[in-house]
């Protein structure tokens, strides 16, 4: 099974990429659930044609209890992803990272993998490694490798330097390692050579090299990813090709 | 309300059971808490406190520690102070503070255990579930990580005991009492878990012919063994003679045929209007059923804690809080339970006292009767 965890700066195309991602391990046969982790709960929204599931959180503030199954917390989407959404506390209260915890216990309570048998779980994740809640998915049992989303913008390239540094500190803990970085285009000043130099430094590969695209904007106003709305373009075979190398690793790892 | 207890008491949580099951077998316990809890772990819920040496520690989690999440200042205390004891493990769980800021137990546990050298594993609890829950987690874990896998079956029969604690049992003789039960039986006692018993005793469990489970707190381990070594488990407490008797037959048949039974379970189907026990599923089915034997009066079980499906009976019934448990005992025909139970029992109810370290901690704990393969008088203080 392959387990991945995308991190990376707010607003920077998690969502977008983890979709697209989810959308062609579909399209390439395999059963995939996404699983956002992020209190907006807008993770799936492109998989499942503008519709929202029901997220985790929201379950509980609204019956005060645990779902008894798991079709109460998820839905199919496109090519069949199993989509959930943690959701967080009402805003300004609570702990969303506490939420996320949560939720896994009671994902693997409701016997999620035992159940879904899926090929591929990925895990859209809020911004940073904050703290102990934000960790969870890299957490052993959970998520095996990190994709890092980053620009070449200042920010994008800071953020996705702690969350490096943040994942590297977990070493002896058995928890994830970081796969790569997906460089997402902004087209700003000299982003190739910025993007590149971040990977050097921190040694690690740059997996994907996302342009940046008005087809995808233009399938998100459709509530679809770019994969669904037309596979043939060449962003799109940009996410299958990250698709087949993810593939082709569990394949060399058995 | 759900959830809720006004007038009675609650069932001591899953860090005392954690402290309890692993009190005598060597090792190291260290809860992540915040300073001045101990004495809830130990003193109160643990009358070996003050007779036998155990290594039980309170990390002293601070709210700056909280907020930090600085789990290495929790790593290096343990490391140090393991250096100092070298105990025979070390076992790490939590507190409701420390599961609310996500601490990762597991990966702390697999980073003391590197440092150190001693076996190290961390036992799931999050104050918020009954001893049964912290008790069954550690012994389970005792016996994945110390049970010689190469255990072969003894040539004697034997048995090993599991789930025994002082929250259950309390330290009136009662467990001293199986053991001489399952010896006259013809049983060679292998591992008691965890009263009486070392770890190298618990180490050749996979040695014997047969598990008696003695509480739902033993039936996890119990399934561990059964999956490693084929041992098969008797579930029930040798409460009264008759009974006894009846579970001494029921454990000749698991170690011959190697076919688990639940005798405290296998009882009559009571509508209501009866005798009612309300405990542990599995010592209140046991008396459930000596009663039955000795009196032939029909008793039906009042569950309040955490039980399986083969643990009860048709008729038994859950009653996870104050409201349903008061209900019920309207029901009945009598109710035997621990004292702290009486104030929601109705007056008309006959009410026979059976105290419960587990409940009533030490309030009643002289008055705790030793019921083991001996005749059980109903009336008055049974």
């Amino acid at each position: 099974m392959i387990k991945i965890a995308v991190y990376g700066k707010g607003g920077i195309g998690k969502s977008t990429i983890t979709s697209n991602l989810s959308a062609a391990f579909a399209s390439l046969g395999k059963r995939v659930i996404q699983i956002g982790c992020d209190p907006k709960a807008d993770s799936t929204l492109n998989l499942l044609a503008g519709n929202r599931v029901m997220p985790v959180m929201n379950y509980l503030r609204e019956f005060d209890h645990e779902p008894d199954r798991l079709d109460e917390v998820t839905k199919e989407g496109f090519g069949h992803v199993l989509c959930i959404e943690t959701g967080g506390p009402t805003p300004g209260l609570g702990c969303a990272g506490r939420g996320i915890i949560t939720t896994f216990s009671l994902l693997n309570d409701l016997d999620l993998f035992e159940k879904y048998r899926p090929d591929v779980v990925l895990y859209d994740v809020l911004g940073d490694v904050v703290c102990g809640g934000f960790a969870a998915p890299i957490r052993e049992a959970y998520a095996s490798e990190v994709l890092i989303v980053t620009s070449g913008e200042k920010m994008a390239l800071y953020a996705a330097n702690n969350i490096n540094t943040a994942v590297h500190n977990f070493a002896d803990r058995s928890y994830a390692k970081v796969r790569g970085i997906v460089f997402n285009r902004r087209n700003v000043d000299h982003e190739e050579e910025k993007v590149r130099e971040f990977a050097l430094n921190a040694g690690l590969p740059i997996v994907a090299d996302i342009p940046r695209s008005d087809d995808i904007i233009r399938y998100e106003d459709m509530g679809k990813t770019v994969v669904e709305g037309d596979a043939s373009l060449s962003v799109s075979c940009k996410f299958f090709d990250l698709a087949e190398l993810l593939l082709g690793d569990e394949e060399n790892d058995e | 309300m759900r959830q809720t207890a006004r007038i009675i008491s609650i069932y001591t949580a899953d860090i005392s059971g954690v402290c309890s099951a692993l009190f005598e077998l060597g090792g190291m316990t260290v809860i992540h808490d915040a300073s001045g809890c101990n004495s809830t772990y130990t003193t109160h819920d643990e009358p070996r406190w003050y007779d036998l040496d155990s290594m039980v520690y309170i990390s002293a989690l601070t709210e700056t520690e909280a907020i930090l999440g600085d789990d290495d200042r929790l790593i290096g205390d343990i490391v140090n102070t393991a250096g100092e004891l070298s105990p025979r493990f070390i076992a790490i769980c939590g507190s409701p503070v420390a599961i609310m800021i996500g601490t990762d137990f597991k990966a702390i546990a697999k980073v003391v255990g590197e440092k150190t050298g001693i076996p190290a594993f961390s036992v799931s609890t999050n104050g918020m579930h009954s001893y049964l829950s912290g008790v069954s987690r550690a012994l389970e874990a005792v016996v994945k990580h110390f049970c010689r896998r190469d255990a072969v079956r003894s040539k004697d029969l034997s048995a090993n005991i599991i789930g025994a604690t002082p929250l259950d049992f309390s330290v009136n003789g009662s467990v001293e009492s199986i053991k001489r039960w399952l010896a006259e039986s013809g049983f060679r006692i292998v591992s008691c878990m965890a009263m009486g018993s070392d770890l190298d005793h618990i180490s050749m469990a996979g040695s014997a012919h047969v598990n008696l489970v003695v509480s739902y707190s033993g039936l996890a381990a119990a399934k561990v063994l059964q999956k490693q070594f084929g041992t098969p488990y008797v579930a029930g407490v040798p409460f009264g003679i008759g009974f006894a008797d009846i579970l001494a037959r029921a454990l000749r048949s698991a170690a011959k045929s190697g076919k688990s039974s639940m005798p405290c379970a296998d009882r009559r189907n009571v509508s209501g209007g009866e005798l009612a026990v309300v405990g542990e599923s599995i010592s209140a089915g046991s008396l459930a059923r000596a009663v039955e034997a000795e009196s032939g009066r029909s008793v039906r079980v009042l569950c309040p804690l955490e039980t399986t499906g083969e643990l009860t009976a048709e008729g038994d019934i859950l009653i996870p809080d104050e409201d349903s448990a008061a209900r019920q005992f309207t029901l009945a025909g009598g109710v035997i339970a621990d004292p702290l139970y009486k104030p929601i029992c109705p007056d008309g109810v006959p009410f026979y006292s059976l105290p419960h370290e587990a409940f009533s901690g030490r309030c009643y704990r002289k008055r705790i009767p030793n019921l083991i393969n001996r005749k059980l008088k109903l009336e008055g203080a049974i």
